[in-house]
């Protein structure tokens, strides 16, 4: 399958009064035609960052300092803001978590479907609202020509999410980033969402970056799974490999302490600590003071290298899960 | 069996939204506008066993905070009592009814907008076992180092203010200050949604420690499905203000018999499924203030039919330790 996404060495700072924050700090993957990569990651790791770099929406004092970002072959990082333009909502487009970040609150949904589609193409209006019409009805939004009609406010928190996907596949991407869209939603309307975009990216061929801190969806969902912390990639292979023989030890750590049946009622494997403060990152691997594997080696920092078919940053890979 | 901790008896909340006078005045002129009320708990039932921990499950509206803020005292029950240790509170008064409400104390889910900004730790756990007259003032900086110890904090960063701490952390402060005046029961309510995943689990882990160390009794209310399989001995599941199912755990995971539990348990991801086809249930949770009538499942229920929506189906025993309120449950 042909590479829709490649990005290397990427690195996001932002230049802020109390220092350098190292939000993105060498991330690299490359993402294929109809493919679902899962960026897992906690709070602060950098991977909402990731997603913004690509599509150029880095504000000061941040910016992108190194790296590049290869969209079709075409080099996106740091391109004039006209050409960002012309890609996004048309060529890469972005879910986020709260649709209210994509839907505004005074339009309503027909204006906001019907400028996404002509910002990019010139159509008629009536040709723009049909496949408005048809977009909604594709994310199993029923009577989509009643909705078309509503505000934002008048629909609930998962038909939202379903209109912000449903824009999102307007123009066809080549590329779609999902920032935690199923985060804020219950476990019913968080399947009917994944069944959704599942269908959706089959359909059409559209590579997605589904962007979580649940391991358990994209277990489900993924084709491959990039694990990160503290601005880099730690673990990064296909998703049975990772999720069944994971080898990284945060990424160990993390499937330790997701609760499950075969675990019921024994202690969860906790890693200790917290995430780096940014501003003060330890030396060598981020991950070293939380680690029980570390030794004083870990003080200079991995180097990416494949084991067992997946990219690595670690000294000690946890080879034959050695659980904890 | 032992005699329950806890006992809910045909509890009942409603919340009623008053007509305003413009409200009034236009319903006088004929306006079909009229006071709203909204049924958040409907007639439930359920006992808690003393060192049980119960979970109930249900997804945002079911009702589940409302009932847990019931249980704490938070709010007043429209109909229906709560027992504590077998007799009703709201009968109690003076010395016995403040024993009883301290016994119960609840925890919650936003670590952030829990926990007064402009008080020092010491202050936010000290504060109220020094009212209750639980400790003397003089010992109730040694009394906070003893209870923030036991929550895994660090003694000496009482004198802090809850930004300086990170989220997992002021989840410990409000456990702590729950501790404080020594409760029995303690109602979580969505008490480690808020945090990333390798601090939910030291969350959870402490949690299992409080309660074989001191013996608590716990509502463990959460939306996660596997959080709830991993900490409770017995499930309870809510659906638009009434328990459709409740049952130990094991049972339940195993075998669920109402069709919102199964449709539930078939749609949280799993670590185990791969590539997994998504084949969710239609729909989503109607408005409480216009609930269907008969079984407020029936719209989304593949199994409904004619009677689902005439009759409420009522919480039948179908066995010593399960229960369902379904009309068709055997056909599941």
């Amino acid at each position: 399958m042909r590479d829709v996404l490649q990005v290397s060495a990427l690195r996001t700072h932002f230049f802020t009064h109390a220092g350098v924050v190292k939000a993105v700090d060498g991330v690299d993957f490359t993402v294929r035609k109809g493919e679902v990569m899962g960026l897992v990651g906690e709070s602060g790791s950098g991977k909402s960052i990731t997603g913004f770099s690509i599509l150029g929406l880095i504000d000061p004092p941040g910016r992108i300092v190194d790296g590049s970002i290869r969209f079709n072959g075409a080099e996106i990082a740091n391109a004039p803001e006209p050409a960002l333009q012309k890609l996004r909502g048309n060529r890469i487009a972005m879910i986020f978590q709260d649709p209210m970040m994509t839907l505004n609150p005074v339009l309503r949904i027909d204006t906001q479907m019907i400028e996404a589609i002509q910002a990019h193409e010139s159509v008629p209006r009536q040709t723009a609202w049909e496949r408005s019409r048809d977009a909604l009805g594709l994310v199993g939004i029923p009577s989509p020509e009643e909705r078309l009609r509503a505000y934002p406010h008048q629909l609930s928190g998962g038909m939202r999410q379903r209109v912000a996907i449903a824009t999102a596949f307007l123009n066809r991407p080549d590329l779609i980033i999902a920032d935690e869209p199923t985060t804020a939603l219950d476990v019913t309307i968080q399947a009917q969402i994944i069944h959704e975009a599942q269908k959706l990216t089959r359909q059409t061929g559209t590579a997605m970056i589904w962007i979580t801190h649940d391991l358990a969806v994209v277990a489900g969902l993924a084709d491959h799974i990039s694990v990160m912390y503290a601005g880099r990639i730690v673990e990064q292979g296909a998703t049975d490999d990772v999720i069944d023989r994971p080898l990284h030890p945060y990424t160990v750590g993390l499937l330790g302490s997701v609760p499950s049946a075969n675990k019921r009622g024994q202690r969860l494997y906790q890693i200790e600590g917290m995430t780096p403060n940014m501003l003060a990152m330890p030396k060598g691997c981020a991950f070293a003071p939380r680690c029980r594997a570390a030794t004083p080696d870990c003080q200079t920092a991995p180097p990416i290298t494949e084991v067992d078919g997946r990219r690595l940053r670690c000294h000690y890979p946890q080879v034959q899960g050695a659980a904890p | 069996m032992t005699a329950p901790l806890l006992e809910i008896r045909g509890v009942s909340k409603r919340f009623t939204k008053r007509l305003d006078v413009a409200g009034k005045i236009a319903q006088h002129l004929g306006s079909k506008i009229r006071e709203e009320t909204v049924h958040a708990v409907d007639a439930v039932d359920l006992s808690i066993a003393p060192g049980e921990v119960l979970g109930l499950v249900g997804e945002s509206g079911c009702g589940k905070s409302t009932l847990g803020r019931v249980v704490a005292g938070i709010h007043g029950a429209s109909d229906g009592q709560i027992l504590y240790d077998g007799t009703d509170i709201a009968a109690l008064t003076g010395a016995e009814k403040r024993a009883a409400t301290l016994a119960i104390q609840m925890i919650f889910q936003d670590p952030f907008a829990s926990l007064n900004p402009r008080m020092r730790v010491e202050d936010i756990i000290g504060e109220a076992p020094r009212v209750h007259g639980l400790v003397s003032t003089s010992d109730t900086s040694d009394y906070v180092e003893e209870v923030m110890g036991k929550v895994g904090l660090d003694p000496s960063l009482k004198r802090r203010y809850p930004h300086q701490f990170s989220g997992g952390q002021r989840q410990r402060i409000g456990i702590a200050r729950a501790l404080a005046v020594k409760p029995k029961f303690l109602v979580c309510d969505e008490a480690i949604a808020a945090l990333d995943v390798s601090i939910q689990a030291q969350v959870i882990n402490l949690f299992m420690d409080l309660r074989q160390k001191l013996g608590l009794t716990y509502l463990f209310i959460s939306h996660d499905l596997s959080v709830v399989e991993h900490i409770a001995d017995r499930v309870a599941l809510m659906y638009l203000g009434r328990i459709v199912e409740s049952a130990p755990t094991e049972e339940l995971f195993a075998a669920p018999k109402h069709p919102y539990t199964k449709a539930l348990l078939a749609e949280a991801p799993r670590l185990d499924q791969r590539k997994r086809d998504f084949a969710p249930i239609e729909g989503e949770i109607p408005s409480p203030l216009d609930p269907p009538p008969g079984c407020h499942f029936n719209p989304r229920c593949p199994l409904a039919r004619e009677d689902c929506r005439a009759r409420r189906p009522m919480l039948e025993t179908i066995s010593p330790t399960r229960a369902v309120a379904c009309h068709h449950w055997t056909e599941t």
